[in-house]
């Protein structure tokens, strides 16, 4: 019965997309149901063998990814004092827009799948990691004492207690970052590749070919999406049920003064610098295109370069802010108005979950072709790519207000506005955070992916422009500008989030 | 298996600003069983944590016979039933309990005895969310045996544990710790039970923890529920109480 009901509703929603196509023919903007059924029928060779090929890459990515996240993990359990540094060292290239790490990957690794499969790597292990990480800490201070009382170490906690506890978490991480993969896999194709469903998406946009671009999109979200239904029904099968899990790296721990920090800050800085010059040094990368510490630093010197950098710059932020505040304020308020009506909330959830999996890039072309090449379209772009995942964490923050909590307002008679405000908004609030911190990366990456495959400003394009007249000095200092702005507002949100927690949500705040 | 005596010496212990044990000098004798008794929260188990080498004292030393804690562990001399379960949700009853023996690296005999002996059996193979309360900290208390340790450590192991189940266990599990020469501390809120179940009751004060009453109990005669009734055990009983109303 289920069944058939959601089948009428699929042919419904298929008959008005149809209806809509139809009306809106002039426009160009809207391909139907037909129009994408017949791209398909005379392309099914070219787009079987790209998403073949999209997929293998994105598959390898999520291996190589989630491997990495995994071990990142286990190490930082087993050494816990390496836990600040590994953390800030994965959120900094976390932190590096995939479109901006892709033109310099293609130039390491040349042509061939390295770079779409590094992308997908990238895209994936550091969700992967603080899933796991929370899991891994989900463990009762009593089993880590049993096994102290046995003598055993951290290793042994690790593999009898914690690998088994963080299951579930894991399954939630691998679920969620699927799609992510994907994304990573169909961007590493847009910097150059020679098959995948990104070099037809990019041969599409640049010849305004409509009804190859919704198919695209449709096909790089239904694989995506069919991903994270898998990865779902096996970790339900697997571990019996899937925890709530907030996307957020766990707190800092102790208490620090200003100083401690920034020797801290500088630390990592140090750290990666020399990371940097070393993994250059030791497998002898060419000057020419694989860039020092030194060279990006004379090259940024320059007034003439550092102008051109800030310039192009401040256009992406322009266009990249508003997004940004949209898309968390579309989120969290859909979300508080949803608790509104319980009835609506759980018919949305699922359908947001779902369209949280749909990797957003992938419809970046057509929103842009709907909206535009300007700042609406761009923002348009960021706002969606960080609504779905505000909204969903807010939904789950939402209904984690302690029942009892709202049991004492009810027990006083106070309506549901009431309740909403002063019980349930606060309640939210760490999950909202925590959605505003992950999205300060996505927002970046969608701005400089809109503006490398449509704008023609901003950063995104700069890079595109570098990257083909070969100014490696430039792509270079603009990973790095992209990578200290990601940083530092990632710190910014992180501290305007910890002065509310502390007002709102103490026990949130260490 | 070796019998351990287990000393603590000048051991104090604070967290923070709060001194929770004061400077703690006892020595228990391999083989008996002491009962640690005293008001909520006055530190009995930081002792107990201690003693396991949970808990580094901040003062003083805890030896184990000639081994500090730790060492003990390692050689899976030690066992601990919390006041919590703390079994491994994933794990079968069976699993759970043979993990006490898989830690302390030793063959995991007798599990099915040891499911029988606390009426577990026709449990074995269920899950922890499918055990009441009770029978959850039943199968911990198996798992805390099954290693047969030289020093086994009970935190209130009976609480959540029903009246006729606790009668059973008090009198059943003794025994079997006692013909395997352990060293037991347990803690236990009711002065009936340590006085069934040790040869020495400690009354301790409230926090920080000092020992005020050191209480032999020295009874002759099988130890079941009818020797509570004899005059030596209410004598002994009347004794804790009062050490306990005085502090």
């Amino acid at each position: 019965m289920a069944a058939l009901r959601a089948l009428g509703w699929g042919l419904f929603f298929l008959a008005i997309w149809e209806l809509l196509a139809r009306v809106s023919a002039q426009d160009v903007l809207l391909s139907g149901p037909s129009d994408i059924a017949v791209h398909i029928s005379g392309n099914v060779g070219l787009l079987a063998r790209a998403t073949l090929e999209t997929s293998i890459n994105a598959m390898w990515g999520f291996v190589w990814g989630n491997l990495g996240a995994v071990l990142l993990g286990a190490v930082i359990m087993l050494v816990p004092r390496s836990e600040r540094t590994l953390l800030a060292l994965a959120l900094l290239v976390f932190c590096v827009p995939l479109i901006a790490s892709g033109p310099i990957l293609r130039v390491l690794f040349g042509t061939g799948t390295g770079p779409q499969v590094t992308l997908g790597a990238l895209a994936v292990y550091y969700t992967t990691l603080l899933t796991f990480l929370i899991g891994l800490r989900s463990v009762s201070q009593n089993w880590t004492d049993l096994m102290r009382i046995y003598g055993r170490g951290a290793l042994s906690t690790l593999i009898r207690v914690r690998a088994r506890a963080s299951l579930p978490y894991l399954f939630v991480g691998l679920q969620i970052s699927a799609p992510a993969a994907f994304l990573g896999a169909m961007i590493g194709e847009f910097t150059g590749a020679e098959r995948g469903l990104g070099v037809l998406t990019l041969r599409a946009m640049r010849g305004l070919d409509t009804d190859a671009t919704w198919t695209l999109a449709l096909v790089a979200a239904l694989i995506a999406m069919a991903a994270y239904t898998v990865l779902g029904w096996l970790g339900q099968r697997v571990v019996g049920y899937r925890p709530v899990v907030l996307l957020s790296a766990p707190a800092s721990s102790g208490p620090r003064t200003p100083w401690a920090a920034l020797a801290e800050i500088g630390f990592i800085v140090f750290l990666v610098l020399i990371l940097w010059q070393a993994s250059m040094d030791v497998f002898e990368l060419n000057r020419f295109f694989a860039k020092r510490p030194g060279d990006v630093w004379t090259f940024v010197m320059e007034p003439q370069n550092r102008s051109t950098l800030l310039s192009a710059l401040g256009e992406t932020l322009a266009f990249a802010a508003p997004g940004y505040v949209a898309g968390l304020a579309l989120g969290a308020g859909l979300a508080v108005l949803l608790v509104l009506s319980p009835r609506l909330s759980t018919a949305a959830m699922p359908v947001a979950v779902a369209l949280r999996a749909v990797p957003i890039i992938t419809t970046a072309p057509l929103l842009v072709l709907a909206f535009g090449r300007g700042l609406v379209g761009t923002m348009v772009v960021v706002a969606v790519m960080i609504f779905f995942p505000t909204f969903v964490a807010c939904q789950q923050g939402l209904r984690q207000t302690p029942g009892q909590i709202v049991d004492v307002f009810r027990s006083y008679g106070a309506g549901r506005w009431h309740v909403l405000r002063a019980a349930q908004v606060p309640a939210m609030l760490p999950a909202f955070f925590a959605s505003a911190r992950m999205a300060v990366p996505a927002a970046l990456l969608a701005v400089t992916t809109v503006e490398w495959l449509a704008t023609g400003k901003g950063i995104g394009v700069l890079m595109a422009m570098t990257a083909s007249t070969s100014n490696y000095n430039m792509l270079w200092s603009c990973v790095v500008v992209l990578a200290i702005v990601a940083t530092a507002v990632y710190g910014i949100v992180a501290g305007i989030e910890r002065a509310v927690l502390r007002i709102y949500a103490s026990e949130q705040v260490t | 298996m070796a019998s351990v005596d287990i000393e603590c010496s000048d051991a104090s212990k604070r967290f923070g600003a709060t001194e929770v044990v004061a400077p703690l000098s006892i020595a228990l004798k391999a083989g008996q069983t002491t009962a640690l008794v005293g008001p909520s929260g006055c530190g009995k188990s930081t002792i107990l944590r201690m003693i396991a080498g949970l808990e580094d004292p901040d003062t003083g030393t805890v030896m184990l016979g000639s081994e500090p804690p730790r060492a003990v562990a390692r050689r899976g001399g030690l066992a601990m039933a919390f006041q919590d379960p703390s079994l491994l949700p994933w794990r079968s009853v069976r699993a759970n309990i043979a993990l006490g023996a898989e830690l302390a690296r030793k063959p995991a005999k007798d599990v099915d005895a040891l499911i029988e002996l606390v009426g577990l059996g026709g449990f074995a193979g269920h899950r922890p969310a499918e055990l009441s309360g009770g029978m959850r900290q039943r199968a911990a208390i198996a798992r805390s045996l099954i290693s047969a340790p030289d020093v086994l450590l009970l935190d209130e192991p009976f609480g959540a544990v029903d009246a006729m189940t606790r009668r059973r266990l008090n009198t059943e599990l003794p025994p079997l710790w006692r013909s395997r020469g352990a060293t037991v501390v347990l803690i236990t809120h009711s002065v009936q039970e340590a006085v069934l179940l040790s040869d020495r009751v400690l009354v301790l004060s409230p926090r920080p923890a000092c020992i005020v009453a050191d209480i032999a109990v020295d009874l002759t005669g099988p130890r079941d529920a009818h020797l509570l009734e004899t005059t030596e055990a209410l004598a002994l009983s009347r004794e804790v109480l009062s050490a306990l109303e005085g502090v």
